[in-house]
């Protein structure tokens, strides 16, 4: 082991594997051994320079590479689209730096990760969910002192968190709040669900898979283990909705049980956010 | 009347010297050494020219002032007596709630809430629930006269004479084991002033020990048992309303 | 000797010290009222309180009365847990069978027991209150602090609150930034009793508001502790407030109780040489 260390750190000739140095991948490797010891718990990381520009997935991408074997299956999607500009890019850096193999299909993968989806179907307890995270914090918007965060996170003291969705009740009638929405993780800490919208927060709750939030601007990872209760906060009489439009079909393949996405233009149309599962739906009509 | 057993008030050479420390340490002897006892169902008033410590007296017993040196027993419900001087504050606040009435020339600081709530209050501070005490704030105000109109309306807004009346109604709610009145009726016009002195005589008939300072020798006549006079901060002497009242008058003349 | 019974305290403050600083060996004995500073001038280290102690009974006001700087706000920082103390003890008894050692808590616990055990309006609303949150969101924070999850029992216990605090409720959800002094103190007010907390500590509640104003607040105020029988610590320079407000007071100088009485007897025969300077500044 050591022998192979050193090879590595001496060997500037070699490109190395996943583009982190191998004490870089333990650092990250023992920030998320204690996100997933501590379920929902905000743990600070030494995040690297990566060649995208931080609040492009630089955290997400960090644990990737950090977590990646040579036998990983690596699937990247942006919303819930392996097309997307930035899915691309980060897809052909996670292979090119690592030479693992990569598929669209949710299934056929060991390693997701996404900034703004997890996949309509397919995961199980063989995966690992990577999601890029811009703002780790979800208290960010009712307290800004660190430490005062800190402390509120210590104790337990959600009773502003609490306040903000009883003030977005009271303005708007309804809690407004869309993605990021706020959960209570193991019944102990809350976390930002950052970005996921709504749609996917019950696909958290006793998940069998392992899911990892990586912030690479605020230098922070957390996790959610799997089979572990995931809670949105909400108030007894107020139910948690996810989003859904009424009478909405995909225009391709004609769900109405996925999470949808509207398309600007004249007239409204709307499609899978997934495209994966909508060409599979597709196919299978 | 004056039994030994009905003692409820028992005085002993009650001192009090104030000490001004912002008039280059003045001392200012208000009471050098006041014994008296009033027994239950007493009438005694006090008499003296002004500044012979009969207002002082009073403060000093209610513990307004804090007395210099003496004592003064108080007989409760077991029939012991307590030292209201040795007392801790707090225990002395629950026994001015409980035991000891104090109506004074004027009403004390109160919240503007209404006249009938600031006698129903008295009277829940006595032990009464509120039911009873609702009734005996209406009948308490009935009987002195104040207009109903004027019951729901802030006891800050009231007149000098009815502001006394309202006070006179907090202070006999339900009847003390000791009640101290310093010029009760000073500011009622003569009919309320009558139905006033009416209420004060039913206290006594009920056995309540009352010590008391009235401006005007009518009223000291009509319903002291006893007279004690003061001078200089002593008792001078006593008697019977008759002799105490001849002897002031014929000082006065 | 005594049938009389004296009521069961339910906060007792002894010996409290808290000292900014670090005092010479004399310290002690070189600071205080017959010195005439709190600042010890050997190493100008404060004593900003020291050998405090009172109790305070459910249904009774205590007054805190001295200058500013005398060490008023401090003692009452410490009770609050807002600040730490040099010295002494602050306890708490709800029940027979509750007996809470404030100053031995932690962090955490003092907070909780700001929940619903004690609670503080202060003179600043932006101390005691989120002037960016509605009214009913002020009073929400305790509650959902102490376990309320059921968003129509919050609204309809923040209603019944600023009903009793005579807050309008068509302004229940405007943000309390736009109220006025007065009003603003209403809704602490309405914050602190959220959870029917024992002990309501109060930190010149009606400064810096107009006389009339300042009159029906304390006018409420009173009207509160004798209704829910609080335990009161009133903390006040201004006697018309100690007047109104409580039947007990001390007097605090240069960190020190010079003297404790009952308020009318404070108010009509003071005896410590500054008591009577404060009494007669007032008087005057």
């Amino acid at each position: 082991m050591t022998t192979l260390l050193n090879k590595l750190i001496d060997d500037n000739e070699s490109e190395q594997f996943g583009i982190l140095d191998e004490y870089s991948k333990r650092e990250i490797r023992r920030a998320v051994l204690t996100a997933v010891a501590v379920p929902g718990y905000q743990v600070p990381f030494g995040s690297r320079e990566m060649p995208v520009a931080r609040g492009w997935g630089s955290g997400g991408l960090q644990i990737t590479l950090a977590v990646i074997g040579p036998n990983d299956i690596i699937k990247v999607i942006d919303q819930g689209d392996d097309q997307g500009v930035n899915a691309v890019n980060l897809r052909r850096l996670i292979v090119q730096s690592t030479k693992v193999s990569e598929t669209t299909t949710a299934a056929k993968s060991s390693i997701v990760q996404s900034r703004h989806r997890i996949p309509e179907d397919g995961l199980d307890q063989r995966h690992i969910l990577v999601l890029q995270v811009p703002v780790p914090e979800p208290l960010r918007g009712v307290e800004r002192d660190m430490r005062e965060l800190a402390r509120m996170h210590a104790e337990a003291d959600y009773s502003k968190m609490w306040v903000s969705l009883y003030e977005d009740k009271v303005r708007n009638g309804v809690i407004t709040q869309t993605t990021g929405y706020p959960c209570l993780v193991n019944d102990r800490y809350v976390i930002a669900t950052t970005p996921i919208p709504r749609w996917d927060i019950p696909k958290l709750d006793h998940s069998p898979f392992l899911t990892l939030f990586g912030a690479g601007r605020e230098k922070r990872i957390y996790a959610v283990p799997p089979f572990t209760k995931v809670e949105p906060l909400t108030f007894e009489d107020v139910p948690f909705e996810v989003e859904k439009t009424e009478g909405a079909t995909c225009s391709q393949c004609g769900s109405n049980s996925s999470f949808l996405v509207e398309i600007p233009g004249t007239q409204t149309r709307w499609v899978c956010s997934d495209t994966d599962w909508c060409e599979r739906n597709l196919e299978g009509n | 009347m004056n039994n030994a057993e009905h003692v409820v008030l028992d005085v002993r050479n009650l001192r009090k010297h104030f000490v001004l420390h912002t008039i280059d340490s003045r001392i200012v002897e208000a009471l050098n050494g006041v014994s008296l006892k009033v027994s239950a169902g007493e009438h005694v008033a006090l008499a003296g020219t002004s500044g012979a410590g009969k207002s002082s007296l009073l403060k000093s017993i209610y513990r307004t002032y804090k007395p210099s040196s003496g004592a003064v027993f108080l007989k409760l419900d077991d029939d012991s007596f307590v030292d209201l001087v040795s007392l801790t504050d707090s225990e002395l606040a629950t026994l001015r709630g409980t035991q000891i009435g104090y109506v004074s020339q004027f009403l004390r600081a109160q919240p503007r809430r209404s006249t009938f709530e600031i006698v129903t209050k008295a009277g829940i501070q006595r032990g009464m629930d509120s039911d009873t005490a609702k009734q005996a704030a209406a009948y308490s105000l009935q009987r002195l006269n104040l207009d109903e109109a004027l019951w729901d309306v802030s006891a800050s807004m009231l007149s000098g004479g009815e502001k006394q009346r309202v006070n006179l109604a907090a202070g006999t709610i339900s009847p003390p084991r000791l009640l101290l009145l310093d010029e009760p009726v000073s500011a009622l016009d003569p009919l309320n002033r009558e139905s006033a002195l009416e209420l004060i005589g039913t206290l006594t008939d009920q056995g309540v020990a009352v010590l008391a300072v009235f401006h005007d020798m009518d009223a000291m006549e009509r319903l002291a048992s006893r007279v004690i006079v003061l001078r200089n901060g002593v008792v001078d002497y006593e008697g019977s309303p008759m002799e105490t009242l001849a002897r002031l008058e014929g000082v006065a003349r | 000797m005594t049938s009389v019974v004296s009521p069961e305290w339910v906060l007792k403050v002894n010996q409290l010290g808290k000292i900014f600083g670090n005092l010479s060996e004399n310290g002690l004995a070189l600071t205080g009222p017959e010195i005439g500073s709190s600042k010890d001038p050997a190493t100008g280290a404060i004593v900003a309180a020291w050998d405090v102690s009172f109790e305070v009974a459910a249904g009774e006001a205590l007054g805190v009365v001295g200058e500013s700087g005398s060490g008023k706000s401090t003692v009452m920082r410490c009770i609050a847990g807002d600040q730490s103390s040099s010295a002494g003890s602050v306890q708490i008894r709800t029940s027979p069978d509750e007996q809470i050692d404030v100053l031995s808590l932690t962090p955490s616990e003092r907070r909780q027991l700001r929940i619903d055990k004690i609670a503080v309006v202060y003179q600043d609303p932006a101390e005691g209150l989120d002037l960016n949150v509605t009214a009913g969101g002020n009073i929400a924070s305790p509650l959902t602090a102490a376990g309320w999850r059921n968003f129509s029992s919050i609204r309809s216990r923040a209603s019944e609150l600023l009903l009793r605090t005579e807050v309008p409720l068509n302004r229940m959800d405007d943000v309390v930034k736009s109220f006025s002094g007065g009003m603003k103190q209403r809704v602490q007010l309405a914050k602190a009793l959220a959870n029917r907390p024992p002990i309501v500590l109060l930190d010149e509640p009606t400064t810096g508001l107009d006389a009339s104003v300042a009159a029906g607040v304390l006018d409420l105020i009173r009207g509160l502790l004798e209704e829910f029988g609080l335990a009161a610590v009133v903390v006040s320079h201004d006697f018309s407030v100690i007047e109104m407000l409580t039947n007990r007071c001390i007097v605090l100088n240069h960190g020190r109780v010079v003297e404790s009485a009952l308020t009318d007897q404070l108010l009509e025969d003071p005896h410590h040489p500054y008591s009577q300077k404060l009494v007669s500044a007032a008087r005057a």
